[in-house]
This record gives C-alpha cells, structure tokens and sequence, in this order.
C-alpha cells in the first residue's frame, strides 16, 4: 500500500514517513501544496495524509484539485485547526476522515488501516487465500498455522497480492503500490522478491498460490 | 408597574401636571378679570345713570315733571331709557318719591348706614337681594344742591346677566380644562413613545449583543437626532468589541497552532521511536530533535507571555537615559559571532548624539530582534548593517537595519508586525522564528512614544527604521 504524505512541517513528515514504512508501507512525501497535487496526479496512491495549512497551495485546494481530477483515494486530513467548522470544511472538500494535531500515532495507523479497508470494501481482520493467513494489524502471515517470517517489502508485496486475490497484478501495479517514488523500472527487483516470497509461501506446501503470467505479472490464486 | 417606572410614562406625567397648571392659572386668572371688569361695568353704568337722574333732579319735589313718570321724562330729555334698570328717587329722609315703571311693585332697600353716608355727600355701591334669583347692584347718591342734599337717586341693575356669563365661562372651563389635559395626556403619551421607540430597539439590540451576536447592529433611520447619535455611538462601540473579540480570538486560535506543531513532533517522534528497539544513535537523534522543539516551545511561550503582559499594561518600562548607540554597540559586538558562523558581514555605524530615555532591556531586545533577523533572512556573502543617528531638526534617534536578505513582498509588509504573521512559514522555522518577534519590536517602539517602519524590495534585502524621542 502506498502512501502520500503531504506536510510542510520537515519533522513531522520525517516521523510520518518512518513509523509508516515500519509498517510496511510505501510512503513519499510532499512538503507543499503544488508538489501534492503533482505527485498525486503522477502517481498511483492509496492513500493520501493531508496537512491543511501548507505553503502555496493550502490544503483544501489540493483537496478539491485532487477530487476535480476525478482521484477517488481516501484522505486522511491531519491539522492543527479542531474547530468544527474547520472539520465540517474539510470533510465537505472531499476528505475521508480527519485527525487534529498532537495525535497518537496508534490512533493515526489504525485509520489509515480503516480507510484502506473500506477503499477495498473489505471487511475489518485478517485477509485469507486458501491455508494462507495475513493479520495487516499484526503483520504476521502463516500457512498451514505455521507462522512465516517476511521482511518489510515482501509483506507488503504479499498483502498487495491477497488484496487483489484471482486477479492478474502487473509489474507496474506492483512498483506503483508497493514501492515508493524512489524505485527504479529497470530492475528486476519486483521478480527478486517475488521468488523470495514463492520459497516462503509456496515451497514446503503442496498447493501452489503465487502464479507468474508470463509477459504480464503475477497471480494469486486460491485454487488448483 | 414598570410602566409606572418608565420614562414615557414620567415625561407625560410632568407634560400633562404642568400643563394643568398653566391651564389653571390661566383660568383663574380670565374668570376673575372677566368678573371684574363685568362687575366694574355694571357699576360705570348705574353710576353714570344716577349721575344723571341726580343733576337733572337737584331742585326740590315738584319743581318739575312728576317723579311718576320718570321713563318719559328719562326718554324726553336726555334719550335715554331705564332700559333693564331700576331708578328711585328719594326725599333727603329717605321717603320714596318717584321710580320707574318697572319697579312698581317692588323696593329697592335703603337701610340705614348707607342713608348716613349719603347725607355725607358719599356715593355707596351695594348688591341687595331683593328679587328672584339674582341679586340687584344698587347704587346710593345723593342729590345736592350747594352741597347741601336734598335728596337721594338709586339706580339698580340686576346682575342677571353678568352672573349668567361668569357660569357658563366657569361651565366651560371646568369642562374644557379637564378635556385638555385628557387630550395632551393622551397626545404626549403617543408623543413619547414615537420618541422613545428608538430606544427600545437599542435596548433588544444590546440584549441580543448580550448573548454573544457581536455582528447585531442597530438599525438607525433618523442619523442626526439624539438616539440617531447615541445608536451610531452605539455602533461604533460594538464594531469596535467585535473587532477585539476577532483579534482575540486568531490570536488565541494562532498561538494554539503555534503549540501544537511542537507538540505533534515531540509526540509524534517519541511514539514512533517507542514502537521498537532502536539502535543508540537513532535515540539520540531523537532526543537532540525533542530538545530542538523543547527550546522552541519555551521561546513561543516566553514571547507570548511578554505581549500578552503588555497588552495588560503589565510590563513595566523603567524611564532611564542612555545613549542608544552605546546600546547597540554591545548589540553589534554580541552578535558577531553568530555573523560570522553564517558568513554573513555586520557592520555598525554610529552618528551623532543618540540620548534617549527608555527601558535599556526593552530597548536592547528590540536591536537583538531586528539585527538577528536580518542575519537570518541574510544569505552567506550578504551584509546586514546597524546603523544609530540622532536627528537633531526633527528630535529623533533612529535605529535602522538593513540586510541584503530575500526581501519581503510589498502584500506582506504591512502585515510582518502582526503576531504569528510569517511570510515564508518553513524558512522562519528553519531558523527558529516564533513569529512574534517583529510584534514585539513594535510593541517596544510605541511604548517609547516611537515607531517602526519596513522598507523593502524583494530579492535586494528590507531596512526597519525606528524612530525613537531624543533627548535633550
């Protein structure tokens, strides 16, 4: 699941960014208002983080710039202003949920997890293909009820897969969801760490669940 | 009973008491002249009569005309009738000799005391009741002859008519008054409330202001009578609360902001750096990062604590005399080193006598504020001169300090003294502004009966110039 932080504060998109790739998310951040709006036409997100008072273009603009563009993301709006006209303002531009300034960060993670979840209209808990088992609030995955150990990109490669279970996911999708602004289309890296997590899911299992479709991407199937 | 109470109902009360009383004298006053002068012509009228039966009778009885027929010879030989009088002539005993017709059958009284003064000579005005209803005015004279009376003329007139017209003018009155004061009661009642209307208004404008609408204003039709001008006073007053109250509340709303970013960082950074086992450098950073925006706070607190004092008239200012540029000397030299850490030259000049009387620890932090900004917004190679001057033809010192800085766009010029204003928020950051800073200096100008201005041209760099009182 990849991530736009935008926030002009540095520190604050710097802890952001952080405690949000220790949860095996993608995250790139944008420090104004005219950078958000770029990098969110640009790129592929699933979520946005979204400062209100930002330099050049404030963040209900970006807001209504975004939602003009026909972007249905789910954002998350983070400020400092917690009167309820500004909550009601914000909502009403088109933001999804709304957090005031100084937060808890375990508040902050589990609604970026509620919003992702309804993006997918998929119910609260863990995702489940075939024996194989993903709690995206503990990060544990297991099959057969064995516990699997991953590290962060392979997690996240995984949990992408399940979310679009029986269905072809391309190189492309995959670099734009699971990596961040910083990854490089000309390597291998998508099918390196798919043959890792192939020998970790699929190798002591009799059921084979990540497919390659040749010249196209992979699969997840839960069948045969 | 509050009507009671009420300055409507007192105005009219006051209208309609004074009213009555000027109505009354003024009654009084035509009742009686009226008597009077009425009375006073009945008198003139029988005297006059008498004056004339009495100089035309001053030969004994029988000498002429039978006193019997006295209306003949009253229209024979002088045109005149008894017309509505009584006449009677009496012998010097008062033996009735002669009267006119129409008082055959009754007598005008002559009783004793006016007999007397007749022999005197004296004329006597009497009001007998003889007849009827209405009393007779009666007037005694004697006729002489070598002052010696021979005898006496009554002329009588009933004061009928008289007494007639003094009651209808009193029926009158008594019920015209009364009616007057009824109307006027009436007429000054609607009177003051058209008046007093206004007012009412104010007074549920005020009640709505009360429960917190500070935008209710009061509608004002007639602009240039009294209420016209206590409302738009009224107005004004309100414009005036609103406007504080705004103020007040950015303020409020802005500081909270000010806070909150510190505190968001501080918990932020901690929470995420809580959620594993860290390596100890990370924790250092981390630490060193919390201290940064611990040291923020407290500058953002002190310097909300400072306006907020002075705009309770807390502060102090002590009224010392110095010379500034001696002030700013130790300024310059103090902040040399942070120059040269930025790369960025300081120079200072001094002109002339600068005395000024003023706080020196005010006076000091505002050529700290001024100086060190112009560091800050100075890029490495710049120059950010201190200059001090005494103006002895216009009695001013002014501290002026310009830099080569980024400039400041002519939109924000004005607005660079406004608390929390910042025109480059992450660059005042960076540098650690609180965005108070500038607010301060003006707040520290004016309490010296000075000012501060900002000249600047975006890209070359901006010069603040403040301009205190010398001192002679």
């Amino acid at each position: 699941m990849r991530i736009l932080v935008v926030e002009d504060e540095k520190k604050v998109a710097s802890f952001l960014k952080k405690g949000l790739e220790e949860e095996y998310y993608a995250v790139d951040c944008a420090y104004d208002g005219e950078e958000a709006l770029f990098m969110a036409e640009t790129n592929e997100y699933d979520l946005m983080l979204l400062d209100i008072m930002l330099p050049k273009i404030d963040g209900l603009e970006v807001l209504k710039g975004v939602r003009d563009k026909g972007l249905t993301l789910p954002v998350l709006m983070l400020t400092a202003k917690d009167s309820v006209e500004d909550v009601v303002k914000g909502l009403d531009a088109g933001g999804d949920d709304y957090l005031t300034k100084p937060f808890a960060f375990a508040e902050l993670l589990a609604r970026v997890r509620a919003l992702l979840r309804r993006k997918e209209r998929e119910p609260a808990g863990e995702l489940r293909v075939a024996d194989l088992v993903l709690d995206p609030a503990t990060h544990t995955v297991s099959r057969e009820g064995q516990e699997i150990d991953l590290t962060a990109k392979e997690y996240a490669l995984l949990e992408y897969l399940m979310r679009h279970v029986n269905r072809v996911v391309t190189r492309t999708m995959i670099s734009e969801h699971v990596w961040d602004y910083h990854f490089d289309p000309l390597t291998n890296v998508i099918d390196v760490y798919v043959n890792h997590l192939r020998k970790k899911i699929d190798l002591n299992s009799s059921q084979r669940l990540i497919h390659t479709i040749r010249g196209v991407g992979y699969m997840l199937q839960d069948k045969g | 009973m509050i009507a009671f109470k009420s300055i409507k109902f007192k105005l009219t009360l006051w209208y309609v008491v004074i009213l009555g009383i000027i109505l009354s004298s003024f009654s009084f006053f035509l009742y009686f002249t009226l008597a009077d002068s009425l009375y006073k012509g009945v008198d003139n009228k029988i005297k006059t009569m008498a004056e004339i039966v009495a100089s035309s009778s001053n030969r004994p009885f029988g000498a002429g005309p039978s006193f019997t027929d006295l209306d003949r010879i009253m229209t024979e030989r002088y045109g005149v009738r008894p017309l509505g009088r009584y006449i009677q002539i009496l012998d010097e005993s008062g033996r009735i000799g002669g009267s006119s017709t129409n008082i055959r059958d009754i007598k005008i009284p002559l009783n004793f005391p006016t007999l007397k003064a007749a022999s005197k000579g004296q004329t006597t005005f009497e009001t007998v009741q003889v007849m009827g209803k209405y009393p007779l005015r009666v007037v005694t004279m004697p006729i002489l002859v070598d002052t010696r009376m021979v005898g006496i003329v009554q002329v009588g007139s009933p004061l009928e008519e008289v007494q007639e017209a003094l009651h209808q003018l009193l029926l009158i009155l008594l019920i015209a008054v009364p009616a007057a004061l009824l109307f006027a009661s009436a007429g000054g009642l609607f009177l003051a409330n058209k008046a007093l209307r206004p007012v009412d208004e104010i007074t549920q404008t005020a009640r709505r202001i009360g429960s917190g609408d500070l935008s209710q204003r009061i509608r004002i039709k007639r602009v240039n009578d009294e209420l016209g001008r206590l409302a738009s006073t009224f107005n004004e007053m309100i414009a005036k609360l609103e406007g504080s109250f705004r103020q007040v509340k950015r303020f409020t709303a802005d500081a909270s902001h000010e806070l909150k970013t510190p505190l968001t960082i501080l918990r932020g950074e901690v929470e995420v750096g809580l959620k594993k086992r860290r390596a100890l450098k990370e924790y250092q950073r981390i630490l060193h990062s919390n201290l940064e925006e611990i040291h923020r706070m407290s500058r953002i607190v002190e310097d909300l604590l400072i306006l907020s004092r002075a705009d309770m008239g807390e502060l102090t200012m002590e009224r010392e005399e110095m010379e500034l540029a001696s002030l700013a000397r130790e300024v310059w030299e103090d902040l040399q080193i942070l120059a040269q850490e930025k790369g960025v030259q300081l120079k200072f000049i001094g002109d002339g006598s600068t005395k000024v009387e003023g706080d020196p620890l005010f006076l000091r932090q505002l050529i700290l504020n001024l100086t060190e900004n112009g560091l800050k917004y100075t890029p490495p190679g710049g120059e950010v001169a201190l200059t001090v001057e005494g103006d002895r033809d216009q009695g001013v010192a002014r501290i002026l300090v310009s830099d080569t800085g980024v400039g400041i766009a002519p939109k924000d010029q004005k607005r660079v003294f406004d608390r929390f204003f910042r025109a480059d928020k992450a660059r005042s950051r960076e540098t650690g502004g609180t965005g108070l800073g500038l607010s301060i200096c003006q707040w520290i100008a004016r309490a010296h009966e000075g000012q501060i201005v900002v000249a600047s041209k975006v890209g070359k760099g901006s010069t603040f110039t403040v301009t205190l009182p010398l001192k002679n």
